[in-house]
């Protein structure tokens, strides 16, 4: 093995430490958080940067072949659908919790406008 | 010729009173035998019903204090702790069961029998497909996943009898006709985000299933997988759009032409090649080169059937068991 | 590349420590107080698993796994859709059934009232 493949290694296993890193913090902030949406927004960190990151070490490790492009598929598909999986978690969370305004503010769309104009 | 009997004379006979006995009309007994008078059920005093419905009250009180309870609670640590001993003695076992397995792809591995040698001596040679596991199914055992797809299609067909609504219900009486089949009446409906995303995955969800079926004979897959990906890309499709957008291709009509031109085929393709093949005859069913996408004689049009077949029936299930009709 | 020790070894020690974080994903599904705690780990176990599919077709050398990661992923984001828009469906037919009920035992109530009067 060259110079140039140890680096390619070294730069791949650092991405995927990164990965697992990110992983690890979301399972810190699922037990710190106290409420389900705060939870929530740790647990989308995982589906999007820990994804990016540990794949991308793999695709460098990997090289460029057929399993380096279905991986880009992978990426491109948790993108497009985990956010519509969380806004589906957060309308049922909104839509059947009683006692939701001791938990958090409601505003509407008009008041939110509101007061960013003054 | 028999005549009707009057009425007066028709009430003295036997049969009158042993049907009107039967019926539960009158008690024969009544006005002959003695018995002892009924007691009135009102005669009891108030306080008495009190008091026995003081006691009730203690009692489910005391049954139900479960902070008290000094059973109960014993109770509960008990089965927390057997459940907690339970999963962890069958972790146990199981690890060590699977700690004892040969290495996957160790040459010294112990070998079967001879079954699985000549499937892959001369499995390429004899079915014309790369991947063996779909050679195996459709080739050497093409009966047997016949059998398989028509367990689904009566599987089908038993959820349709039990949980269809009637259809002549909806000519005669159109308004529990709704009833029946909008079980869902309040579920948020038609959202936006969903609709979008919906709108751009459900074709690429079906492509890649498609192209899981075609493949099936080259690449791990096949009928039975590709299928189930497209019945899950249709049941997101009815989820974002609802019952209106997908009553526009699939109906009822729709399974049935599917699933019945398809099991046909299949069995009418077998038998062929299975009679040539016991009479030592030349089939004329082209074996191609492995690996071209155009090749493997009959397994691909088999896969395309199968495939079919398994995603009527996943569509169908979800329906059936969401609506009750498509 | 992928045949060197440094890199399968490397690889065993990220498989545990996301078996690891796994099992702590588990611990939050089976306490979580609200249905949406046990969906979200569900989600997170999901892109877990997808991870771990992903690092294990590259050790071992098979690239049709990824195949599988991608159906996976698939399946999870369907089974949040479904879960999710059942849940709200029977939650809402579960609240006006109750409605109903109480607007039965009010009527109730006022017919007693105006019979003893």
């Amino acid at each position: 093995m060259g110079m140039i493949e140890w680096i390619r290694l070294l730069i791949g296993l650092s991405l995927l430490i990164i990965g697992v890193v990110i992983f690890a913090s979301e399972i810190i902030g699922i037990f710190k958080m106290k409420y389900v949406l705060n939870r929530m927004h740790a647990a989308a960190m995982g589906d999007t940067l820990g994804l990016l990151s540990s794949l991308l070490g793999l695709m460098i490790i990997s090289g460029l072949n057929f399993t380096t492009l279905k991986m880009v598929f992978v990426i491109a598909f948790m993108w497009f659908t985990s956010p519509v999986s969380s806004h589906l978690i957060s309308r049922m969370e909104t839509s059947t919790n009683e006692s939701l305004s001791y938990y958090c503010e409601e505003m509407t769309l008009k008041e939110i406008e509101e007061e960013d104009v003054t | 010729m028999s005549r009707k009997k009057d009425d007066s004379l028709y009430q003295k006979t036997f049969s009158y009173k042993f049907f009107k006995w039967m019926k539960g009309e009158k008690d024969p007994l009544v006005g002959n035998v003695e018995m002892t008078p009924k007691k009135d059920p009102k005669e009891e005093e108030e306080e008495t019903i009190n008091e026995r419905l003081r006691e009730k009250q203690m009692m489910l009180e005391k049954i139900y204090d479960v902070e008290n309870n000094k059973l109960i609670l014993n109770f509960r640590k008990i089965y927390k702790f057997i459940s907690i001993l339970f999963c962890i003695t069958m972790f146990a076992i199981l690890f060590l069961n699977v700690s004892y397995l040969p290495p996957v792809g160790d040459a010294g591995n112990p070998s079967d029998n001879e079954v699985p040698v000549r499937y892959i001596e001369k499995g390429i040679e004899e079915t014309g497909a790369v991947n063996f596991v779909s050679g195996m199914i459709l080739d050497y055992r093409a009966f047997d996943t016949f059998g398989e797809s028509n367990v689904l299609f009566i599987a089908t067909i038993t959820v349709l009898i039990l949980l269809k609504v009637d259809s002549k219900l909806k000519k005669n009486d159109p308004e529990k006709y709704e009833k029946e089949t909008n079980d869902r009446t309040l579920e948020p409906k038609k959202d936006p985000i969903l609709q979008f995303c919906a709108r751009y995955l459900m074709p690429v969800i079906v492509l890649f299933g498609i192209c899981t079926i075609l493949n099936g004979h080259i690449s791990p897959g096949g009928g039975f997988s590709g299928g189930a990906i497209i019945g899950a890309g249709l049941i997101l499709y009815l989820n974002a759009f609802g019952f209106n957008d997908t009553e526009r291709f699939f109906i009822e009509k729709t399974y049935k032409v599917v699933c019945f031109v398809a099991l046909t085929f299949y069995c009418l393709a077998k038998s062929y090649s299975f009679f040539t093949g016991a009479n030592h005859l030349e089939s004329h069913i082209p074996k191609g080169i492995p690996g071209a996408i155009l090749s493997s004689g009959l397994i691909l049009p088999l896969d395309i059937c199968v495939g079919l077949v398994v995603a009527c029936t996943m569509y169908t299930f979800y329906c059936m068991f969401r609506k009750g009709d498509y | 590349m992928i045949n060197n020790s440094v890199t399968k070894a490397a690889f065993i020690i990220i498989l545990v420590i996301l078996a690891i974080l796994l099992f702590f994903c588990l611990l939050r599904a089976v306490r979580g107080p609200k249905i949406a705690d046990r969906l979200m780990s569900v989600n997170m176990i999901g892109t877990m698993i997808i991870v771990i599919i992903c690092i294990l077709s590259l050790f071992l050398k098979e690239s049709y796994l990824m195949d599988v990661a991608l159906v996976y992923s698939m399946l999870s984001f369907l089974a949040v859709v479904l879960i999710s828009k059942v849940y709200m469906g029977v939650y809402a037919e579960h609240k006006k059934k109750q409605e109903e009920e109480e607007k039965e035992k009010i009527v109730y109530e006022e017919e007693v009232r105006n019979g003893d009067d």
